[in-house]
C-alpha cells in the first residue's frame, strides 16, 4: 500500500467538478420533482410515526375489503378489514427502512472496496474486480431466499441480503470514479508530498466521489423498494402483519378479480416511490457526475 | 431404555403426523365418502355389523352414466414425494391411491357407518377382540394376481412390521392375522378397540400385493378401479382405468391429478380450462370470480379438518388456564371465520368437527367478552403478555392471524408474528423441544383427538391431563354408547381448559366445471376418491 502506480495506460480525465452553474441547479425539474416525491414519502413515514388513521393491527370485520370511505376507512379496506391509508403510511416507513438497510450495507462495504480497488496495482485491481464480478453473477433474490432460509423470513435479513448484493455495483462505480480523481494533479502532487494511501482516500478520493456515491445510494434505493415488494411478494420479508406495500400487493393479487383497489393503492405506492427515488438520483447524477458535465 | 426409545418413537411419530397435518392443512382432503355423518352414527361396528352393498362413491342417483374415455383433470396443492405411503406421511400420497388404486376391506359410508369393501361381509364376536371377515372372490391385482386372504394376511402384519409412519401405530392392536381359507380372515385383538375397524378404512388398510412391495415407492399395484398409470414429477400423477376391475368400471377412463403450488394459478388454471376442478379452494374470498353458475359449480361440504389456535400448555405463561382462558375470551370466532375464510365452515370449541359421533356444540363456550378476558389476565397476572404467533406457510393461517392479532391487542396481549417457512422451523413447534407459543394448525386426520390431546405431554400442544388420558382409553375400550360418552366428557373437558383455540371446522371447498359431476360433497376419509366422478 506504500506505492500507488497510476496505469500508465489510462487517458488523462476531467478534473472531477462539483461545480456546475448554479442556474442550471435550480432548473434541474428532475431534481425537483424526485427530491419532492421522496420528500413526501419521508414526510408521510414521519408522520405514520405519530398518527395514522387507524392503528395499523385493526382488523374491522365489520367492514372487510371495503370501498374508499366506508366505515370512515378514507381508502377503504383491505381483505381483512384493516385501513388502506394507515396501512400505506406505516409501509411507507417500511419503504424507508428497506432502503436504508440495503443502500447502507451496500455503501458501507462497497465504497471502500471501490476506493480500495482504484487505488491498487493494476493486477491487485483487475482480481478484485473479477471477484466483484462473480459476486455480481449471484441473483439478489437467491440470496435473500438463502438468507431467509438461514436467518428466518424477516425484513431485515431479506434487506440484508440485497444489501450485500448491491455491493459490487458501488465497487464498480466507486472504483471508476477513484480513477479518475488518482491522476488529478493534486493526488500526484499529494503522493509527491509523501502522504500515504489512507491518508490520500480520506483527504482527496472520498470528498470527490461523494456525489457518484449518493447518486448510486439514490438509484440501489429504488432497487432495494422493488426487491422488499417481490420477497413480500412471495413471503419472505416480514410477516403477515408487517405493514408494506408488497405484502399488500401480495394479499391483493389473489383477489383481483374481485377487488382491484386492493393492488392499485400499494401498486401506485410502490411505483411513485421507484420514480420519486430514480428521478432524484438522475437528478443527482446530472448535478455530480463528472462524466456528465458539459451535458 | 426401551422406555425411552419408545417415547422418542412416539414424538418421531407425533412430528410426522403433525407436520403432515400442516401441509395438508392447505385443506387437501377431499374424500371417497360423501354425504352427512350423522350424529347418531358411530365409527364402531362393535356387536358385528354385516353389509350388502359397496360402499360405492358419491354419484348421481338414478343416471349413472356409461364409462367413457374422456379425461379429466383435477387441481390439487400438494405433491407426494414418493407413491410409498408405508414409509412417508402426509396426505398427499393415500390422496391419489387410497380407494382409487388401493383398496380396503371395509369403507367409509356416506352416514360414516363402516361398510362392506374387499371384504363382503364381517362379523366380531361379543368380547369385541375376534373378527371374522369373508372376502370377496374373484378380486385380482392390476398385474393379474388373485387376491386373498393370504394377501389380508401379509397386508396386515406389513403394517406392524414394516411401516414406519405414524398411522401405523394403529395397528399394534392385532394380536394375529389368520387366513382360514383363501376368502376367510380372522383377526384377533390384545384388546377392543372401538376405532380399529375405523382405521381399517384408512391408509393402513390398505391391501397390498406381497410381489409389489419392494418398489412402493415407485409403482402401486392395487385391486383398486384405477390403475397408477404416470407420474411427471413436479407436474402431475396420471390414473387409468383398470380395465379387470371386480366391480363397475370407473366412469372417466384417465385421471390427472395436476399439482399447483400457486393457489391464482391454480384459479387461472380453471378459469381457461387447464384443470376441471379446484379441489381445494385456498382463498375463498376468490370465489366471486366463478360466480357464474351455468359455467360452475361450487361445492360447500365439511370435512375433518380442525382450524385450531395451538397453544403451548407446557410452558409459561400458557400453562396457566386463565391465560388461555382469556385468549379464547378475546377471540371473537365468528369474526375470525367471516374475515379469513370468507364465512365458509364452522365455528368449534373443541378437537371435534359437527359430522363427530361425539360431537358437543361448543362453539360458545368462550363468548366473546374482551373485560372477562383482561380480568381473567389480571388474576394471573399477566397484564403485559407478550406472546409469538408461529405461522406455518398455509392459507389459513395467514388469513386469520391479522384478526387474531387484532382481537388479542384489545385484551392487551401483544403477538409478534413469525413465518415458519422452512421445515427445520416447523419441526422444532412440532417435536421437541416444542418451541412456540402459539401456532395454528388445520389438523385434517378423523377422529384424531386421542393423538393430538392424549392427556400426556409428550406431544406438541404438551396438554397433560390424566383424566383425558384414562377417558380416552375407557372410551376406545369399552361398549359404544360409553364410549361416545367418555368422548364428549373429554370434548368438554378440553373445551374448560381451554387446551387450545379451536378456530372453525374446515370446509370442503371445491371448485368444479358444470359439466363435472360426482364430486363428493363432505370429505370424511384420507382418498380423494375419483371413481364416481364423470363429465357430461
Amino acid at each position: 500500500m506504500t506505492a500507488f502506480m497510476t496505469p500508465p495506460t489510462t487517458p488523462p480525465m476531467p478534473e472531477p467538478a462539483l461545480l456546475t452553474n448554479p442556474r442550471t441547479q435550480r432548473r434541474n425539474p428532475l431534481l425537483l420533482v424526485g427530491g419532492t416525491i421522496v420528500a413526501l414519502i419521508v414526510a408521510t413515514a414521519l408522520v405514520s410515526f405519530f398518527w395514522t388513521p387507524f392503528p395499523t393491527i385493526l382488523t374491522d370485520t365489520d367492514h372487510l375489503a371495503s370501498p374508499p370511505g366506508a366505515g370512515g376507512h378514507l381508502l377503504g379496506t383491505d381483505l381483512y378489514g384493516r385501513d388502506i391509508l394507515s396501512w400505506l403510511m406505516v409501509g411507507a416507513q417500511t419503504t424507508l427502512y428497506v432502503g436504508i438497510v440495503a443502500v447502507g450495507i451496500a455503501a458501507v462495504i462497497g465504497t471502500p472496496l471501490g476506493i480500495l480497488a482504484g487505488m491498487v496495482r493494476p493486477a491487485w485491481s483487475e482480481f478484485l474486480m473479477r471477484v466483484t464480478d462473480i459476486w455480481l453473477a449471484f441473483p439478489a433474490l437467491l440470496m435473500a431466499l438463502i438468507f431467509a432460509t438461514v436467518f428466518g423470513a424477516s425484513i431485515t435479513s431479506a434487506m440484508t441480503a440485497i444489501g450485500i448484493a448491491s455491493v459490487p455495483s458501488f465497487v464498480r462505480v466507486v472504483r471508476s470514479g477513484t480513477i479518475v480523481v488518482m491522476n488529478a494533479d493534486y493526488v500526484l502532487a499529494a503522493r509527491v508530498a509523501g502522504r500515504r494511501g489512507p491518508a490520500i482516500a480520506m483527504r482527496h478520493v472520498l470528498p470527490n466521489i461523494a456525489g457518484l456515491v449518493i447518486v448510486q445510494c439514490s438509484v440501489s434505493y429504488a432497487v432495494a423498494i422493488l426487491a422488499e415488494a417481490a420477497l413480500s411478494y412471495l413471503g419472505l420479508a416480514g410477516g403477515p402483519t408487517t405493514p408494506s406495500w408488497g405484502l399488500m400487493l401480495f394479499q391483493g393479487q389473489a383477489v383481483i378479480s374481485g377487488h382491484p383497489l386492493l393492488v392499485i393503492w400499494p401498486g401506485v405506492a410502490i411505483g411513485l416511490a421507484v420514480l420519486g427515488f430514480n428521478l432524484f438520483g438522475d437528478g443527482l447524477r446530472d448535478r455530480y457526475d463528472p462524466r456528465l458535465s458539459g451535458r | 431404555m426401551i422406555r425411552i426409545r419408545a417415547r422418542l418413537l412416539v414424538s418421531a411419530a407425533a412430528v410426522a403426523l403433525v407436520v403432515s397435518a400442516c401441509t395438508a392443512g392447505a385443506g387437501l382432503q377431499p374424500s371417497s365418502s360423501s354425504g352427512g355423518q350423522s350424529t347418531e352414527s358411530t365409527p364402531s361396528a362393535t356387536g358385528g355389523s354385516t353389509g350388502t352393498e359397496t360402499s360405492g362413491t358419491s354419484g348421481p342417483s338414478g343416471s349413472e352414466p356409461a364409462p367413457s374415455d374422456g379425461t379429466l383433470t383435477l387441481g390439487l396443492v400438494l405433491e407426494p414425494v414418493s407413491l410409498d405411503f408405508t414409509t412417508q406421511s402426509g396426505a398427499a400420497i393415500p390422496q391419489v391411491l387410497l380407494d382409487n388404486v388401493y383398496e380396503t376391506l371395509v369403507n367409509q359410508a356416506q352416514d360414516g357407518t363402516i361398510v362392506p369393501g374387499l371384504a363382503e361381509k364381517w362379523t366380531v364376536s361379543p368380547d369385541g377382540k375376534t373378527y371374522d371377515f369373508t372376502l370377496r372372490s374373484g378380486v385380482t391385482f392390476s398385474d393379474g394376481q388373485p387376491f386373498t386372504a393370504d394377501d389380508a394376511v401379509f397386508s396386515i402384519n406389513y403394517v406392524k412390521t414394516k411401516w414406519t409412519v405414524n398411522v401405523a401405530g394403529a395397528m399394534k392392536v392385532v394380536a394375529s392375522a389368520t387366513a382360514v381359507s383363501p376368502t376367510e380372515l380372522k383377526v384377533v385383538l390384545s384388546h377392543p378397540d372401538n376405532l380399529w375397524l375405523f382405521k381399517m378404512t384408512t391408509r393402513i388398510g390398505a391391501m397390498m400385493s406381497p410381489k409389489h412391495v419392494n418398489a412402493l415407492a415407485t409403482e402401486a399395484v392395487g385391486t383398486g378401479p384405477y390403475v397408477f398409470s404416470n407420474w411427471i414429477h413436479g407436474d402431475s400423477i396420471t390414473l387409468t382405468r383398470n380395465p379387470h376391475y371386480w366391480g363397475s368400471p370407473a366412469l372417466e377412463k384417465t385421471i390427472v391429478f395436476k399439482y399447483f403450488k400457486d393457489p391464482t394459478a391454480m384459479n387461472n388454471a380453471l378459469l381457461t380450462g387447464q384443470i376441471q376442478v379446484i379441489t381445494t379452494v385456498q382463498i375463498p374470498q376468490a370465489l366471486k370470480q366463478f360466480d357464474d353458475k351455468s359455467k360452475y359449480t361450487i361445492v360447500d361440504g365439511t370435512t375433518n379438518g380442525k382450524v385450531m389456535m395451538t397453544m403451548n400448555d407446557g410452558r409459561a405463561p400458557l400453562n396457566d388456564v386463565r391465560v388461555r382462558q382469556a385468549i379464547n375470551y378475546a377471540l371473537d370466532k365468528e369474526a375470525i371465520l367471516k374475515g379469513a375464510w370468507a364465512g365458509y365452515g364452522t365455528v368449534i370449541g373443541s378437537h371435534e368437527v359437527p359430522t363427530d359421533p361425539w360431537y358437543v356444540d361448543l362453539a360458545n363456550r368462550y363468548p366473546h367478552d374482551v373485560a372477562k378476558a383482561k380480568q381473567l389476565l389480571a388474576e394471573a397476572g399477566q397484564t403485559h403478555l407478550t406472546l409469538t404467533l408461529a405461522l406455518p406457510p398455509v392459507p389459513y393461517a395467514a388469513a386469520a392471524a391479522p384478526i387474531i392479532v387484532s382481537q388479542l391487542a384489545e385484551a392487551g396481549i401483544t403477538v409478534k408474528t413469525t413465518d415458519v417457512t422452512f421445515d427445520n422451523r416447523l419441526a422444532k413447534i412440532f417435536a421437541k423441544p416444542y418451541d412456540y407459543d402459539l401456532t395454528i394448525i388445520n389438523h385434517v386426520e378423523q377422529y384424531d383427538v386421542t393423538t393430538v390431546f392424549d392427556g400426556t405431554p409428550d406431544y406438541y400442544t404438551q396438554y397433560t391431563n390424566p383424566e383425558v388420558a384414562r377417558l380416552e382409553a375407557e372410551g376406545l375400550a369399552g361398549d359404544n354408547e360409553p364410549f361416545i360418552k367418555d368422548f364428549q366428557q373429554v370434548m368438554r373437558i378440553l373445551a374448560d381448559d381451554a387446551a387450545a383455540a379451536w378456530l372453525w371446522a374446515f370446509p370442503n371447498l371445491m371448485v368444479a366445471d358444470a359439466n363435472v359431476h360426482g364430486l363428493p360433497q363432505n370429505a370424511i376419509g384420507e382418498s380423494l376418491n375419483v371413481f364416481g366422478l364423470y363429465t357430461s
